[in-house]
């Protein structure tokens, strides 16, 4: 065997040789960044859709015609693998310069200390656009760790040729939970059922649509947050359950697919009704057979509109180099015109007034954009944005627990004790 | 052996459903390649395409990335490939013709980095990494997969050089060759095949690599063909089965001709390593 | 063979000229060592170290030792142990259907049908694809709505609706299982098509002329000859299978509701989503020193009754 000086030697040796290797790939630049100087962002997009893509990199192409020495690179990530990614960009130190998320993702980055606190930097005229109420969702201690762009709600689409021929209203200011049962039990017959539900991931669309019946899940923030399941918390998994096993007007199997599964279902007639976040309207318009004549029924409500408001963020990381001028390009991005393009592509809100008007008034509400624009009035934060450990206890616990209870397996009493021991566990 | 006529008919119905379950799912990889995405979005799926057309492969071309990873993924694949030849033959010769202690060493950690399962390898390697600045580059994947893939280069290779006949070294030594000319001249003629067939197994297994890619290179522009693809299905709402189908069968393309050449190749390969191991 | 061949060859070896031979060898092995020193061993060895400290996601954040603290934790993790029975399941389910299922395919490729050359071919398919390219062909074929199986299985009425196999809880781990199998057969089935070629001719032609009947043929003569080839082959198929990613991270990335989370996926979730390195690390000190208990324990068995 060898002795162990040796190996010192040769790994210190090896240490060397590599250090030498790697420092030539070292792209980005050193040195403190004036204002003068040249610089490149990188920002990581998660924009999926083609008319968001290419909504976004237009923004990008303008930034860069406009400031010289601000370049801004697109690069394009995914919402899929997001969290796993920044992990890793965080903790190998290569976290792009501007950073695309989304709010209930991001308060454990905050909390680890990876987020630069953009209060100092954002623009007035950019704090003044958005509510305070929104501010709030990506904000702790008075420190700002995001700016928030786009919300979704989850909307009801409709096959108007199959709800004309039931007989069914679409029409008023709101569509009752009790009535989107009746509907459905109404709609469906012969091998059809009235609703299509792509639950797959259910946790998001069970926690959001809560907020109809004021579901609170927790209490508390941070790593103290105590779980709190009661009845206003498992009031839509209750009526989903009902609607697929008693009335049986929600295809079960729709309910273990993703949000796109269910579209060929919808387009084909199997499904009158589909519920989904607003950005599938996109999918519809791009996939959708001709004459193919669709809607948008107006916002669900318990004991009333309300949605979590879990906005999609801008963020910068703390180890950035170039952080004020990664929030000048935010600023820039906030613009309500380009707010509004990018929100126009994937079909959902902006956070600003001003681009919602934009939006109302480029496309005269059609389409469904009347009641898209609508369900924004009604969005707040949720508690479980302020959560640490979500992400996990969403992953390891609400989800798989939510499924089992979506396919049947478990009572709505075992849902909701999964639910909240499951939370001492995951937040041990 | 004479076989009756009634288990020679059984023995063929057998071979067929077999060929069926391992055949079967790369037929309808091929055959999805090659649909509209209306056949698609129609609830009764047919076996063949209606309507054949390349778009899907045009498309899947256009797709942002794509083209990029395959690049990216043959030069990791290529250059980790040339790399374990180089470092792995003179290891392999050693260990087939030396009885030295780092032998027992070598089949050591053969054994053991076949055992240890790669999440404990990859936190630390991707600490050692980053003062290095290797995490998200190119040079540091190349690394790993070297180290990575040689034990089983290794497995194959002494194989080959133990069944090169010893003799005719100890010819070229009495005609005073040196060991290093003796190498060069008379063994490595020998080895081709061996090395061919060896660095066929390499590229395929750089090629198809997932985790370690995943972990270590975050940089979209980096990313390999795996990566990219396990994105284009993974990501909610958005999978479209034509273009992901036909890149599919565009990432299988290279495993699938090497393995054409190789698979003649591939017993009497595994066998020596795993005789002379 | 190689148990036996390893241990007694060095005696035989020449004991002269041995110190020179030593320093020519180490000169060969050099431009590998270090590489693999840096990269293989001392990250193995970090990392068995790393489940004893509380490394976490985070900036400028300290790690502590914490002894067998992460451990102390992990007895209580009914969610890690729920993985480790999938993670059983899957690896005894996949071995051992494979081996079956491979062992019938040599032996039919082992016989002189026709077009075996092709078939031998064809059966190597699955082993040239990219996991990752399987687990997306799977899926395609596996969909409720556009895949093939469902449609072949509404046809033959064994279902009155589409199956999402791979969403639905009682069906995802099987059906996965079931893409394990398919995607290590031809390795399995080429290593022991390889061992049944190697058996001596004679042996059968003796048995014949005894009057053994096929079955006992196989029963007295293959078996036994291919022993040290099915315990290898199953040895490493086990390993692999335990510590399998790729596969079944895209297939299904351990859902629906954690069935399918085999131990790796959920040491991975550990680490790189949730950012407990130390945590992950100890997850994976657990799963080295179960995979060496249980293949001590198989390896003794098969070949001291080899002996």
């Amino acid at each position: 065997m060898l002795r162990k000086p040796i190996i010192a030697l040769l790994a210190a040796s090896a240490l060397v040789t590599l250090a030498a290797c790697g420092s030539g790939d070292d792209k980005s630049g050193s040195g403190d960044s004036g204002s003068t100087e040249k610089v490149t962002l990188k920002f990581q997009s998660l924009a999926f859709q083609k008319t968001t893509v290419a909504a976004t990199k237009k923004i990008v192409a303008d930034w860069n015609a406009a400031n010289p020495n601000i370049q801004v690179e697109y690069v394009q990530g995914s919402w899929d693998s997001v969290h796993d990614q920044l992990v890793t960009q965080f903790q190998g130190g290569t976290a792009p310069d501007v950073i695309q998320d989304e709010s209930a993702d991001i308060t454990g980055f905050a909390n680890q200390g990876y987020l630069a606190d953009l209060s100092q930097y954002l623009s007035q005229e950019t704090k003044d656009a958005v509510s305070p109420g929104v501010w709030e969702t990506v904000s702790k201690d008075g420190k700002v760790f995001a700016a928030p762009t786009l919300l979704q709600s989850y909307v009801v689409f409709g096959n108007t040729a199959l709800l004309k021929q039931a007989g069914v209203a679409t029409t008023g200011d709101s569509l009752s939970w009790d009535d989107l049962q009746a509907n459905a039990k109404k709609l469906t017959a012969g091998g059809k059922y009235g609703l299509g539900w792509g639950l797959k991931s259910p946790t998001a669309t069970v926690l959001n649509l809560g907020m109809n019946f004021d579901g609170a899940f927790f209490e508390g923030t941070g790593r103290d947050a105590k779980a709190k399941i009661g009845d206003a918390e498992l009031e839509v998994p209750k009526r989903i359950h009902s609607m697929a096993y008693t009335d049986k007007s929600i295809d079960p199997t729709s309910l273990t697919q993703s949000g796109s599964d269910v579209l060929p279902g919808f387009f084909g007639g199997k499904y009158a009704m589909i519920v989904g976040g607003n950005y599938a309207a996109q999918q519809i318009v791009e996939q959708a057979p001709k004459g193919f004549q669709w809607e948008v029924l107006p916002p669900l409500k318990g004991t009333s509109e309300k949605q979590a408001a879990n906005p999609q963020t801008l963020s910068v990381p703390a180890e950035g180099k170039h952080i004020k001028q990664a929030a000048q390009f935010i600023d820039y991005f906030m613009k309500a015109d380009n707010l509004a393009a990018v929100g126009q592509g994937d079909w959902l809100i902006p956070t600003t007034k001003a681009a919602r008007d934009v939006i109302a008034k480029e496309t005269g509400g059609k389409n469904g954009w009347t009641q898209t624009l609508a369900s924004g009035e009604e969005l707040t934060k949720a508690p479980f944005q302020s959560v640490e450990n979500y992400p996990k206890w969403k992953d390891q616990i609400a989800t798989p627990a939510l499924q089992e209870f979506l396919a049947n397996k478990i009572d709505l009493a075992a849902l909701g004790k999964k639910l909240n021991d499951g939370w001492g566990q995951v937040n041990s | 052996m004479r076989t009756r006529p009634a288990a020679r008919a059984a023995q063929y119905v057998a071979v067929i459903c077999y060929l069926i379950f391992l055949g079967f799912p790369l037929l309808w990889l091929i055959s999805s390649s090659l649909k509209s995405p209306q056949e698609f979005a129609s609830i009764t799926p047919s076996i063949l395409p209606k309507h054949p057309n390349l778009s899907n492969f045009t498309d899947a071309l256009e797709e942002q990335g794509l083209v990029r990873s395959m690049w990216n993924s043959l030069q990791i694949s290529v250059a980790s490939t040339v790399l374990v030849l180089v470092v792995s033959l003179p290891v392999a010769y050693a260990l087939a013709r030396f009885r030295s202690r780092l032998r027992p060493l070598t089949n050591g950690w053969i054994l053991v980095s076949q055992v240890f399962p790669v999440i404990l390898i990859v936190i630390p390697l991707f600490m050692i990494l980053r003062p290095l600045h290797l995490t998200n580059t190119i040079p540091g994947v190349v690394i790993v997969y070297m180290v990575w893939s040689m034990p089983f280069a290794l497995w194959m290779l002494q194989g080959y050089v133990a069944a090169v006949p010893r003799e005719l070294e100890e010819a070229a030594s009495v005609d005073g060759a040196s060991r290093l000319r003796t190498i060069v001249s008379i063994v490595m003629p020998l080895l081709r095949p061996g090395l061919i067939a060896t660095a066929m197994f390499t590229f395929i297994s750089a090629w198809n690599e997932f985790f370690f890619a995943l972990v270590l290179l975050q940089d979209p522009e980096l990313k390999t063909l795996p990566l990219v693809l396990a994105r284009f299905v993974g990501a909610e709402g958005q999978v479209q089965f034509g273009p992901l189908a036909a890149a599919s069968v565009l990432a299988t393309v290279p495993s699938l001709v090497f393995f054409a050449f190789l698979q003649r190749r591939l017993t009497s390969g595994l066998l020596s390593g795993a005789v002379k191991g | 063979m190689s148990a036996a061949t390893r241990t007694v060859a060095p005696k035989q070896a020449p004991k002269r000229g041995r110190p020179k031979q030593n320093r020519e060898a180490i000169f060969l092995f050099l431009p590998a060592l270090l590489p693999v020193l840096l990269l293989s061993v001392y990250p193995l060895i970090r990392g068995i170290a790393l489940g004893f400290t509380d490394a976490r996601a985070g900036l400028n954040v300290d790690t502590n030792f914490i002894g067998f603290g992460n451990f102390g934790k992990l007895l209580h993790n009914d969610l890690f142990w729920s993985s480790f029975k999938i993670g059983l399941i899957w690896t005894l389910a996949v071995t051992i259907l494979q081996f079956v299922a491979a062992l019938g395919l040599a032996l039919l490729l082992n016989t002189n049908l026709r077009f075996r050359g092709v078939a031998r071919t064809l059966a190597l398919i699955p082993w040239a694809m990219p996991p990752v390219v399987v687990a997306i062909m799977w899926r395609l074929l596996l969909h409720p709505t556009n895949g093939p199986v469902n449609e072949i299985l509404q046809n033959l009425h064994l279902t009155d609706h589409p199956i999402n196999f791979l969403g639905d809880f009682s069906t995802a781990l099987p059906a996965v299982i079931v893409v394990g199998i398919w995607v290590g057969m031809p390795m399995t089935t080429v290593t022991l098509l390889a061992g049944l070629q190697s058996i001596d001719r004679s042996l059968y032609e003796a048995a014949a002329v005894d009057g053994a009947s096929a079955w006992s043929q196989f029963w007295n003569i293959t078996l036994p000859q291919l022993k040290t080839v099915i315990v290898a082959i199953t040895s490493l198929d086990m390993i692999w299978n335990f510590n399998s990613f790729g596969l079944v991270y895209v297939l299904t990335a351990g859902g629906p509701g954690g069935k399918t989370m085999l131990p790796m996926l959920f040491a991975y979730n550990e680490a790189f989503r949730y950012g407990n390195f130390g945590m992950a690390a100890a997850m994976g000190d657990v799963m080295v020193v179960i995979i060496i208990v249980f293949l001590g324990f198989y390896l003794r068995n098969r070949l001291r009754s080899e002996a």
